[in-house]
C-alpha cells in the first residue's frame, strides 16, 4: 500500500478531476491518493466522483480555502 | 488570546454557523433564491437579469477615460444605450448588481473564511485566461447575452433563443473541454 500525493493548488476545475482520475488509473488496488486543492468547486466533483466509482472518500480542511480530498482505492 | 481563540471555536463549531455559512447551500436552495430574485429584479428594473453587459458598459466608461468615444460603435449607438452611458455608474442598476454580486461572493467566502490568494502556477495559466476571457466576452457580446442573459433569462422569458444558446453552449464546452484535457493537462 502505498500513498501518493497530488499537488493541485492553483488549478481550476476540472482540471484536478481529470489530473485525479489519470492518476487513479496508475494505482493498486490499497493505494491512497492525496489531492490537495485550492479550488471550492473541486471539494465537491472530486468526491462526487469518486464516491461514485465506490472508493473510500475524505475531505479535510487544511487551511483558509485548502483541502485534501483523501481517496481509498478499494477496486 | 487564549479566549479569543476559543470564542472563535464556538463560533466556527456552531451548528447554524456550519450550516448557513461555513457548508455550501444545496444547488436546490441556490437555483430557488437565483429563480426569485430574477424574478424581483425583472418586476422592478423591466429588464431581465444580465452579466456581461453592463461589463460592456464597463469597458465604455474606461474606453472614455482615456479620451476614446464609443459614440459611433454600433453597439452603443442606440439612444437608449448613450443615455445609460451619459447618466453614469451609479445609475446603471446593472452595473451595481455586477458590484454586488463580486462584494457578495468575497463576503460569502470570508464568512467562511475559506479566502485565498491563489498562486499563478504556469505561463499556461495567463494564457488560458487570458484567451478565455477575451473569447467569453467576444462571445458574449455577438450573442447578445451570456449564460445569464442569454441562456437563463432567455429560457425565463420563454423564448427559443435561450434553448438554442443552451444547445450550442453545451456543444461548446465539450469541445473546450477536449481542448482543456489536451493542452492542460
Amino acid at each position: 500500500m502505498k500513498e501518493v500525493m497530488l499537488d493541485c493548488f492553483g488549478e481550476a476545475c476540472p482540471i484536478p478531476l481529470v489530473k485525479a482520475q489519470n492518476k487513479m488509473k496508475e494505482m493498486d488496488i490499497g493505494d491512497i491518493l492525496i489531492v490537495s486543492i485550492d479550488h471550492s468547486c473541486a471539494m465537491k466533483n472530486l468526491p462526487d466522483w469518486a464516491r461514485g466509482e465506490g472508493h473510500n472518500v475524505e475531505v479535510e480542511e487544511t487551511g483558509d480555502g485548502e483541502w485534501e480530498v483523501i481517496i481509498e482505492k478499494v477496486k | 488570546m487564549s479566549s479569543f481563540k476559543e470564542t472563535m471555536k464556538k463560533i466556527t463549531s456552531n451548528p447554524v454557523y456550519v450550516k448557513w455559512l461555513k457548508d455550501a447551500w444545496p444547488y436546490l436552495t441556490g437555483a430557488i433564491l437565483l429563480s426569485l430574485f430574477q424574478i424581483v429584479t425583472l418586476a422592478t428594473t423591466y429588464n431581465p437579469w444580465g452579466v456581461t453587459g453592463p461589463y460592456t458598459n464597463w469597458g465604455a466608461w474606461i474606453f472614455e477615460l482615456f479620451g476614446g468615444s464609443v459614440d459611433k460603435w454600433y453597439y452603443f449607438s442606440s439612444e437608449g444605450m448613450q443615455r445609460t452611458l451619459e447618466n453614469g455608474f451609479l445609475a446603471d442598476g446593472g452595473s451595481v448588481r455586477n458590484v454586488g454580486l463580486i462584494l457578495g461572493a468575497l463576503l460569502a467566502v470570508l464568512f467562511a473564511s475559506q479566502f485565498k490568494i491563489k498562486k499563478i502556477k504556469s505561463k499556461k495559466q495567463v494564457v488560458a485566461a487570458v484567451l478565455g476571457g477575451l473569447l467569453m466576452g467576444y462571445g458574449a457580446r455577438i450573442a447578445y447575452g451570456c449564460n445569464i442573459g442569454a441562456l437563463y433569462s432567455g429560457i425565463a422569458s420563454l423564448s427559443l433563443s435561450g434553448w438554442v444558446f443552451g444547445i450550442f453552449l453545451f456543444l461548446g464546452a465539450i469541445v473546450g473541454s477536449k481542448l482543456l484535457v489536451k493542452y492542460f493537462m
